[in-house]
């Protein structure tokens, strides 16, 4: 148990939220793509979290101590969401099927703004964690003095 | 226990790594914000650092001691998601801490300034 932990911790949770805004980014931008290298229309991608136990040294886990009381988060996934694509009736586009319709995204683009500002307040909550702890071990140093 | 640091400096010295116990916890309740089926951990301080204080035995601590109880914090709204984590709770609970622990350490510097005064002046 150092400031390190907390650290870590703090820059495991700005990591994953900067993955989660590089996932809205996309879903973003390809609002209206209908071609994928996987074939069909572009499929809203979804950041899966996970909290794991905080890593040990290995003098710590050879002491026998276990931690379970600080997680870090980790994306263990980015997949597309369940939502099939949506239909449109456009006869002259080029990926229209014999009935006319084109498949679109199904994505919401409003909702992909709301989960990047919430993204964002995320990422500068563990800013600020973390400049506490880095705060907090400076003055640390300081005893004594 | 002959020792130059009193009782008082242990305890101080307890309450810095109850302090930094809780920051980290809180951290990683902050890091959490957002997992899904996360449960909100407090540490419950004061009583932790009285218990600590009652055994008489204010040694520093390390995470993982059972004088320490990370629970889950009970009054946090549970979402769709089953996460209990509340932001500003816990973007308070962060300051107020680092505040406190600031305070112990003034606390800490205060004893060793009039140790150090003791051991300069008290030969002369």
């Amino acid at each position: 148990m150092d400031f390190l932990t907390g650290m870590r911790v703090s820059a495991s949770g700005m990591t994953a939220q900067r993955m989660r805004m590089n996932a809205i980014s996309s879903n973003i931008a390809n609002v209206n793509t209908t071609q994928t290298p996987e074939g069909g229309a572009y499929r809203r991608k979804e950041v899966v979290f996970s909290a794991m136990p905080q890593q040990r040294h290995f003098g710590e886990i050879l002491a026998g101590k276990v931690d379970n009381d600080i997680d870090r988060v980790q994306v263990v996934d980015i997949r597309p969401d369940r939502k099939g694509p949506l239909l449109k009736y456009d006869p002259s586009h080029p990926d229209a099927n014999e009935e006319g319709y084109v498949a679109y995204p199904d994505i919401n683009v409003m909702q992909e703004m709301v989960d990047m500002i919430q993204a964002s307040r995320n990422y500068e909550a563990n800013v600020s964690a973390m400049n506490t702890s880095k705060n907090m071990a400076l003055s640390a140093i300081e005893i004594g003095r | 226990m002959a020792n130059v640091f009193d009782k008082t400096t242990d305890a101080l010295g307890a309450s810095l790594n109850y302090r930094l116990l809780r920051h980290n916890v809180t951290s990683s309740n902050i890091a959490n914000a957002e997992t899904p089926g996360y449960k909100a951990k407090i540490v419950n301080f004061e009583e932790a650092l009285s218990r600590a204080v009652e055994l008489g035995d204010v040694s520093p601590t390390p995470i993982g001691n059972e004088r320490v109880r990370v629970e889950d914090n009970p009054e946090a709204d549970v979402n769709n998601d089953r996460n209990t984590v509340d932001l500003d709770k816990e973007m308070t609970t962060l300051a107020e801490n680092s505040v406190l622990y600031k305070a112990a350490l003034a606390l800490i510097n205060k004893k060793m300034a009039m140790l150090k005064y003791g051991i300069t002046e008290g030969g002369r």
